[in-house]
């Protein structure tokens, strides 16, 4: 799905998160939304998920205005930083849960809820867990977990927010491989929020600098690390 | 020393803290207590069960334990809300209704009792609605109900408050990500996630309720087999000098005591397990 | 739209809360339920008291038999309460600073009495010193009676409020850990000298916390102490027993009056409560989440 950003803006009260910043993302790109902390990539992240209300201007998904939807309309898959499983549920409720929320109409039936689960369990690489708790699981196990449990609404985006920042350094270039994997074989649009220019530079087809509620850059890795577009994007990468 | 086990420690003062705690613990707890199922053991267990088989006594322990459990289950539902309300909306005067939540806790229960009797009796402001109603609350089953839930109101909401605050915003903005509704969130993400430490409360709140004196026997009119609670069997008899009799109900009260103690320890553990410590 | 704040959507706000009808109704509901089962027999205790006006409500407070039960329930109170600061100091130092054996077991101990039935703390206390018993009967006959009496009293009031300090202190104490101590019995402090300059002032809120809650309940006391007392009127009768006793008397003014009297020291306890929870919330922050 193709994702517009038009002239964005978000306060809080009196301080400004966003200064009105506009910004298209191609279907099935994988972006990474790069920037120090208060730079208000996490704040665009979440008004993409619908988890925030803009100040002002509007997102389109595929050139329609998508900024009134509320979350549970927008369908966008979203894992956070936290992971934030649920901890009274097993693996498998986990994933199942977006499908088991779903009004009757639309819930799928429990045998086709149990092969769903089943194959994204695969597909993230961890077939035995279902019925551990999400306290008997290793950092990465958790991630991967929430991953899973994203995908499983069949998201039209996926929208993390620093996805490996709760992770030690050997576990964090294991998953960033397995990232790439899951985003190449779902084609979905996915958008990351990262402190870790490494890790946008390597995973990402497309990468969003910010600042201070700025867009002060956006190209392939490629062309940010050859030309730095303003003195911030230069300082950031080279540190 | 050794031979209790104690390791060796730089700090001074274990034998006199020792000794102090052992001595009170001894004079005010376990010697008291111990002169209780002496007087049971003296008895013999047979006679303490006849006296505890009689229907007066029957009547009495399962209208304590009944009401008990009712008062507790209407204080686990409005408890657990009383603490999401005060727990995350905002509203004037939040601060002070959360202090008064524990006034309970505070009021003697003699005071408790003749003020729920006052206001529940026939010619009292509730007792007169009820009235005009065709109802009785006061000296009768429902009054008794009243009293336990007034004494056990503050528990669940007291072990439940801390535990809303500490949900993480994420998880809930995980459930809506999701496509959950709000409601849905709240049945199958939220009230699971208070339902060990509301269950800890109802606990709580039964044991308080099984037990209580003060504030119940002056609305419960008292009538044997029909409003009559088991501790006030325990001062009947001992009025009539029938120290054994009341000895019996006593050790029959301290097995539910303590069996419902021992449930109070049994959720933690599960719960623990369940949800893991974090 | 891409200028000024763009109102919200009719169906949109922030997905952590509930709509506001729905929350203006819970807080309604709370409300209107605290109001009904807690505020409403607070009012009562002070407009029974005051119903024949102010003049009969204090004329009732300074008759012999409520100023007998005032000075008794006081010195009750002055009695069991230090006993039980000294007990739950001792037991927290014992517990908090030293590791052995049977420790889950005495603090199980200590906790007993929250999970019994007062009456059936009185029952027992009676079996224990009652004119029935060994021990009983050898006190009355050496002129020291403890039940029907002041010191049963006391002892059953110490039992009902035994886990109060102890209860507020210990959380506190294993949070504080024992360096500080240590440190100072590094630096030649005397073990007292550490207590009384380390330790002591660490716990004095928390302290101070259960000494409040401690009170409230010793002054409050019913079951335990009607079953010890022997309610004989001016003697053993407490602020609470006599309560009763004035109450089955339809003395109803006289019995509401003693009761407004507890139920305002039972307010000053709540604010006190709630002003050390405010102030020095980070001290008390361990214990309230037992």
């Amino acid at each position: 799905m193709h994702i517009e950003i038009d002239e964005i803006a978000k306060s809080f009260g009196s301080t400004t998160a966003l200064h009105p910043v506009s910004l298209a993302i191609p279907s099935g790109a994988l972006v990474a939304l790069l920037g120090p902390s208060g730079s208000g990539k996490t704040t665009l992240l979440r008004i993409l998920g619908g988890l925030e209300f803009p100040t002002s201007g509007r997102v389109l998904f595929d050139g329609q205005d998508a900024t009134g939807l509320t979350v549970q309309e927008r369908r966008a898959g979203f894992v956070f930083q936290s992971y934030a499983l649920f901890r009274h549920m097993t693996v498998f409720e986990n994933i199942a849960y977006g499908l088991r929320a779903r009004p009757r109409r639309t819930r799928p039936p429990q045998a086709e809820i149990e092969r769903r689960v089943t194959k994204l369990l695969e597909l993230i690489q961890l077939p035995q867990i279902a019925k551990r708790f999400p306290s008997q699981l290793s950092g990465g196990q958790r991630q991967r977990v929430a991953l899973a449990r994203a995908l499983a609404i069949e998201p039209r985006m996926l929208l993390l927010d620093e996805p490996f920042g709760a992770l030690d350094a050997r576990v964090r270039k294991e998953l960033r491989q397995g990232l790439r994997e899951i985003h190449d074989t779902t084609g979905l649009t996915t958008v990351f929020v990262t402190h870790d220019q490494d890790e946008a530079m390597e995973l990402a087809d497309l990468v969003v600098v910010m600042s201070m509620g700025r867009i002060e850059q956006v190209g392939r890795p490629q062309d940010i690390r050859a030309r730095p577009a303003t003195p911030f994007v230069r300082a950031f990468i080279d540190a | 020393m050794r031979a209790l086990g104690i390791q060796k420690s730089p700090m001074p003062g274990f034998a006199l803290g020792m000794g102090i705690t052992m001595t009170m613990l001894s004079l005010i707890v376990v010697l008291p207590v111990g002169a209780l199922l002496a007087q049971g053991a003296g008895y013999g267990l047979e006679n303490v069960w006849t006296t505890v088989n009689t229907p007066r006594v029957w009547a009495a322990l399962y209208l304590s334990f009944r009401l008990a459990f009712f008062a507790a289950l209407f204080n686990l539902a409005f408890g657990t809300l009383l603490a999401w309300v005060l727990a995350r909306y905002d509203f004037p005067g939040r601060r002070l209704v959360d202090a008064f939540v524990d006034l309970p806790f505070a009021l003697p229960t003699a005071v408790a009792g003749i003020a729920l009797t006052a206001l529940y009796a026939p010619n009292g402001v509730f007792g007169g609605i009820a009235r005009e109603l065709g109802g009785k609350i006061a000296y009768t089953q429902w009054g008794i109900l009243v009293a336990l839930i007034f004494v056990g109101l503050p528990f669940v909401t007291r072990t439940v408050q801390p535990v809303i605050a500490e949900i993480e915003q994420e998880v809930e903005e995980a459930s809506a990500t999701l496509g959950a509704e709000r409601f849905y969130t709240l049945r199958r993400v939220i009230l699971p996630m208070l339902l060990p430490a509301a269950l800890t409360g109802f606990a709580l709140s039964l044991a308080r309720a099984v037990g209580e004196y003060g504030s119940v026997i002056f609305i419960a009119g008292n009538l044997p087999l029909k409003t009559e609670i088991a501790p006030l069997l325990i001062v009947i008899k001992l009025e009539e000098f029938d120290y054994d009799g009341a000895a019996a109900i006593g050790i029959a009260m301290l097995l539910i005591s303590f069996s419902m103690l021992l449930a109070i320890n049994l959720i933690q553990i599960w719960s623990r397990r369940r949800i893991g410590h974090v | 739209m891409s200028d000024g704040t763009q109102t919200l959507p009719a169906k949109w706000r922030p997905v952590t809360e509930e709509s506001r009808p729905v929350r203006i109704a819970l807080i309604a509901a709370a409300l209107a339920g605290l109001a009904v089962l807690v505020l409403a027999p607070l009012v009562v205790v002070f407009a029974e008291a005051l119903a024949r006006g102010a003049a009969e409500a204090v004329a009732s407070l300074v008759q012999p038999d409520a100023r007998a039960a005032v000075k008794l329930t006081l010195l009750v109170a002055a009695v069991a309460v230090p006993v039980n600061a000294v007990f739950g100091i001792a037991a927290a130092w014992t517990i908090t600073k030293f590791d052995f054996r049977g420790k889950a077991f005495l603090i199980t101990l200590i906790d007993l009495p929250f999970s019994i039935s007062p009456v059936v703390a009185g029952l027992a206390l009676v079996l224990l010193f009652g004119t029935n018993s060994l021990v009983g009967g050898w006190l009355v006959a050496s002129g020291f009676p403890i039940i029907f009496a002041l010191p049963g009293i006391v002892l059953a009031t110490i039992f009902v409020t035994f886990p109060f300090v102890a209860r507020e202190l210990i959380p506190v104490m294993i949070e504080q850990g024992r360096a500080e101590e240590e440190a100072a019995l590094t630096l030649g402090a005397s073990g007292w000298r550490a207590f009384l300059t380390v330790t002591l002032p660490n716990i004095k809120w928390a302290l101070l916390y259960g000494v409040l809650l401690c009170n409230a309940r010793a002054m409050g006391e019913f079951g335990a102490v009607a079953v010890v007392s022997g309610k004989i009127r001016g003697q053993t009768a407490t602020m609470p027993i006599t309560i009763e006793m004035m109450y089955n008397e339809y003395l109803s003014v006289a019995a509401f009056s003693l009761a407004a009297v507890l139920a305002l020291l039972g307010l000053l306890t709540l604010a006190l409560k709630t002003v050390l929870e405010w102030r020095h919330a980070d001290q008390l922050a361990a214990s309230r989440r037992h």
